[in-house]
Order: C-alpha cells, then sequence, then structure tokens
C-alpha cells in the first residue's frame, strides 16, 4: 500500500514561493515600474506573514496589505480597513487587485463621466434647444406682423 | 523578520543623509510603539482587541514601519499602552510629519 503525499499547506511563518508568486502575478500592473509601487514582506510577532505593497517615493506607505493567519488570507489597506478575507487566496488577490488605485481605472471613470455628460446634453439639452427653436419659427411671423 | 524586495533593511539612520526619508521615520516610530507596547506587557492580539481591530495585523503594519497610526485612533492607542494622549501624538508627529513639527515645535528631537 502506498501513501498518497498531498502537499502540506503552510499555514504560519514566511510565505511559500508559491503564494507569493500568486499575490506578486495579480498586482503585476500594480507593480509595474512606471508606477513606482515596490513591495515587502515582514511578518506579525506571532510569525503570520504579511505582504505589502507599498505606494511611490517619497512616502512609500502601505496601500495595501495580505496577511496570512492560520490558513486565512485577510486584506486590508493602509488604514488598517478590512477589505476582504478568504481561505482561498486567489479570491483574496483578485479583491486586492480591484482595491489598488490605478491611474488606468481613474481614466476609465473620466471617460464614463464624459460619455454620461454627453449622454444628458444629447438626450436633455438638444431637444429643449429644438423645440425653443421651432417656437421661435412658428412665432417670428406673427411677432414680425404685430410689429 | 523581514525581507525586503527592492531595499535593503532599515537601519537606524542613514549615514550622510540630512533628513530621513519617511519610510526610515516611521519605522522609527514603529520600533518605539513597539517597545511601548512591551512595556505596557500587551501582545499585538491584545492591543488590537482592546482597540476595536477584529485582527492584529494592522498593529504589526504600523511596528513594522509600513504605515502610520492614524489621528483617530491615537487617544485611544496612547491610552492603552499607558501615555498620555498629547504626548503621544507630538511624539509620533516628529516621525510621521518631521517638517511640521519643526514648525510647531522648533526643534527634531524630543
Amino acid at each position: 500500500m502506498s501513501v498518497v503525499a498531498f502537499e502540506r499547506k503552510q499555514y504560519d511563518g514566511e510565505w511559500s514561493e508559491r503564494e507569493l508568486s500568486t499575490i506578486t502575478a495579480a498586482l503585476n500592473p500594480a507593480l509595474a515600474p512606471t508606477t513606482g509601487r515596490t513591495w515587502e514582506t515582514g511578518m506579525t510577532e506571532k510569525g503570520d506573514a504579511q505582504f505589502y505593497l507599498l505606494g511611490p517615493l517619497p512616502d512609500q506607505s502601505c496601500e495595501l496589505c495580505v496577511s496570512r493567519i492560520g490558513g486565512r488570507y485577510l486584506l486590508e489597506d493602509g488604514s488598517g480597513r478590512l477589505l476582504f478575507e478568504h481561505r482561498n487566496l486567489d479570491l483574496v488577490v483578485l479583491h486586492a487587485r480591484a482595491a489598488v488605485p490605478s491611474t488606468s481605472w481613474l481614466m476609465v471613470r473620466v471617460i464614463i463621466l464624459w460619455c454620461a455628460i454627453r449622454s444628458v446634453l444629447h438626450e436633455r439639452i438638444e431637444p429643449m434647444l429644438a423645440e425653443s427653436e421651432e417656437l421661435l419659427v412658428q412665432w417670428a411671423p406673427q411677432l414680425a406682423a404685430f410689429a | 523578520m523581514k525581507r525586503g524586495k527592492h531595499q535593503d533593511v532599515f537601519a537606524e539612520r542613514l549615514p550622510g543623509k540630512a533628513v530621513p526619508d519617511a519610510r526610515q521615520l516611521r519605522k522609527t516610530a514603529g520600533d518605539w510603539l513597539k517597545q511601548r507596547r512591551a512595556e505596557a506587557a500587551l501582545s499585538q492580539a491584545d492591543l488590537a482587541a482592546r482597540l476595536g481591530l477584529k485582527y492584529y495585523t494592522f498593529i504589526s503594519q504600523v511596528e513594522n514601519g509600513f504605515s502610520r497610526v492614524p489621528t483617530e485612533l491615537m487617544g485611544a492607542w496612547a491610552r492603552e499602552l499607558g501615555l498620555e494622549p498629547a504626548a503621544f501624538a507630538r511624539h509620533l508627529l516628529m516621525y510621521y510629519e518631521p517638517e511640521l513639527y519643526r514648525l510647531l515645535f522648533g526643534v527634531e528631537s524630543k
């Protein structure tokens, strides 16, 4: 009889290479050299692994922190707000990726806002202008005759 | 305890550098906080519980020098460490906002 050697999950101590590569791969766009961001790892006093996503110089403060406590992964921002927690690291890094402040996300918001403004202009303002133009055309001869 | 990817492990003071960078100062503040907590005989988990935090990971984040003590938590943090809140805030301001500290109090050291 042979015993199947299941891979033992690492629930305390430093990050495993696999965990680290999962996190860094998910945050790869946020860690692009143009962003100026970097990352570091650390530990709590109880030996729980922590991953810090650091903002650009000069401050380099923590933007996001992923911690592993007893097989559970926590996602917090730099102010200690708990954003998400789960046993599945893949899910946690998905949330981390969405939580990273990004310029492209800002651009997307600006474009959406611009489209919304144009849509409002098109739907509300243009008919009003057309209506007033129509009224002017209708009433102008009468006003001219009256004058 | 810590593994840096792009930078060396923090030194107490960078030699020949007139103004220590923000990160270095935060780390010094974190070490000071860790010492005060040890003197208060509290673990990170104890302090987190007393501050109403669900996990102690944020305490570690601050003590490792990656984040600051949020202003809204300063009073409670000080009291749990048995320190006077104004003195605590003033001491942290020296690390977190050294220029503001210098303008307010005129000197860079305690």
